[in-house]
């Protein structure tokens, strides 16, 4: 882990484990949701226009069942991310570790499972779908599970990834390998949650989605310390992530992206 | 489809001496525009279903997820691969609907089982609101192919 990038002396931020979140940083964290949640869906800075690049409204521009899954998801994460700390500076997102400890059945944090944070409704409990992603579900017969995201946690006896699944998963030394058993992960994932996050065109709108996928970027990066490479070949490393202005190389290295993952942070002035 | 009972698919022996290191289903051509669903694979288990227990015992080697589309949400032809042109000048990422495929881990499950063929149970599954699973007709693919790895040194501890 490093504490700068390689080319840059600014600080790296940290993204946090969720349940480990001082009640400051979940107070930013919140911040920086509701700042977007409360922009209009049309302007390109809110919740509502970052969720539908992932779904609905069309055009879907995920990536999926590709090579280009985990960069394409860091390239959204990364812009996501920067959107919230233009809300609130301190913000970074969290990861939710489903990783599940045996014994354990797993859950979804309480920052992100709690409705109510602080005395008010929490922003991270559930989001409003946009209306023009309303709109095109109804026109064509296949209208959301709801006008605002809920979840359905567990049920259909599914399961989270075991704590030793996701440490087997790390010690693959196999880049397409990793990445094709880590994306089917996300995917138990996804449909573990239910609700919204169930199904492609509604799961951004859920906030815990983004917390889900730092989890999925956080086991890269994992993955390429613990290998001492990348990842994606180099042929792919000239492929654009649309609708980002960002390469596939560019998403290789996340210090020159300015962050890291971290359990926790706690910090105290010198003087 | 909700269940996919195989014909017995050889398992060749490896070379006298050597032992298999792991073993794949893949299961190609798998269609994801519809509803998320849950595929989970037997060996050896032609009767299994979407209550059968996911242990070693009753022939469940593993499962893959689908996470779904939800269906189509374009004009006609939305989804259909073969209504976009595409010529060596086109740099468009793949085709959102393009069938996927899957692999399964079923090394234990082979290992486990006897014989030199097994039949592939594939059973869908989706969440009941009562809780439980229950099946799921969204499951649509091409081929399944099981597939045996030998690495470099996997001798057979039995000497077999």
């Amino acid at each position: 882990m490093a504490a700068t990038s390689a080319l840059a002396t600014t600080r790296i931020r940290f993204r946090r484990d969720a349940a480990r979140l001082t009640e400051g940083q979940a107070k930013d964290v919140r911040g920086a949701y509701a700042g977007m949640i409360g922009l209009r869906e049309s302007d390109e800075r809110s919740y509502a226009r970052f969720a539908s690049l992932h779904g609905l409204p069309l055009p879907i521009e995920c990536q999926h069942d590709s090579p280009l899954f985990l960069p394409w998801h860091r390239a959204f994460l990364f812009f996501f991310e920067r959107a919230m700390r233009d809300r609130v500076l301190d913000a970074t997102l969290p990861w939710w570790n489903w990783a599940t400890p045996p014994g354990q059945i797993g859950s979804i944090p309480a920052a992100f499972a709690d409705e109510q944070a602080a005395g008010a409704a929490n922003p991270l409990f559930s989001a409003k779908v946009s209306e023009r992603a309303l709109a095109n579900g109804e026109e064509v017969g296949l209208p959301a599970p709801g006008p605002s995201t809920f979840r359905r946690a567990g049920i259909g006896g599914r399961r989270l990834p075991r704590a030793q699944e996701v440490a087997d998963l790390v010690e693959i030394s196999d880049y397409p390998t990793f990445q094709r058993r880590l994306e089917e992960l996300h995917g138990q994932v996804h449909v573990w949650t239910g609700g919204h996050m169930g199904q492609v065109p509604w799961a951004g709108f859920d906030p815990v989605f983004w917390a889900h996928h730092a989890m999925v970027d956080r086991l890269w990066r994992l993955w390429q310390i613990r290998h001492n490479a990348p990842g994606p070949p180099p042929e792919l490393w000239g492929q654009a992530l649309p609708p980002f202005p960002m390469t596939v190389a560019r998403t290789l290295d996340v210090t020159l992206l300015g962050y890291d993952y971290a359990s926790s942070t706690s910090s105290t002035p010198v003087s | 489809m909700e269940r996919f009972v195989s014909d017995p698919l050889t398992v060749a022996p490896p070379a006298a001496g050597f032992a298999w290191s792991a073993a794949e289903l893949i299961v190609y051509g798998v269609d994801h525009l519809g509803p998320s669903y849950e595929v989970r694979v037997f060996l050896d288990a032609p009767a299994a279903d979407a209550v059968t227990p996911l242990e070693l015992e009753a022939g469940y080697a593993g499962c893959f997820t689908v996470f779904g589309h939800g269906g189509c949400f374009g004009d006609d032809d939305h989804c259909d691969p073969g209504d976009r042109f595409s010529d060596e000048y086109d740099v468009r990422l793949p085709h959102q609907s393009l069938p996927q495929s899957k692999v399964v881990d079923v090394t234990a499950a082979l290992r486990a089982a006897t014989g030199d063929a097994v039949t592939v149970t594939l059973v869908a599954v989706e969440p009941d609101e009562s809780g439980g699973p229950r099946p799921s007709d969204a499951f649509e693919a091409d081929e399944i192919r099981l597939v045996t790895y030998a690495g470099a040194g996997d001798v057979d501890a039995s000497g077999a």
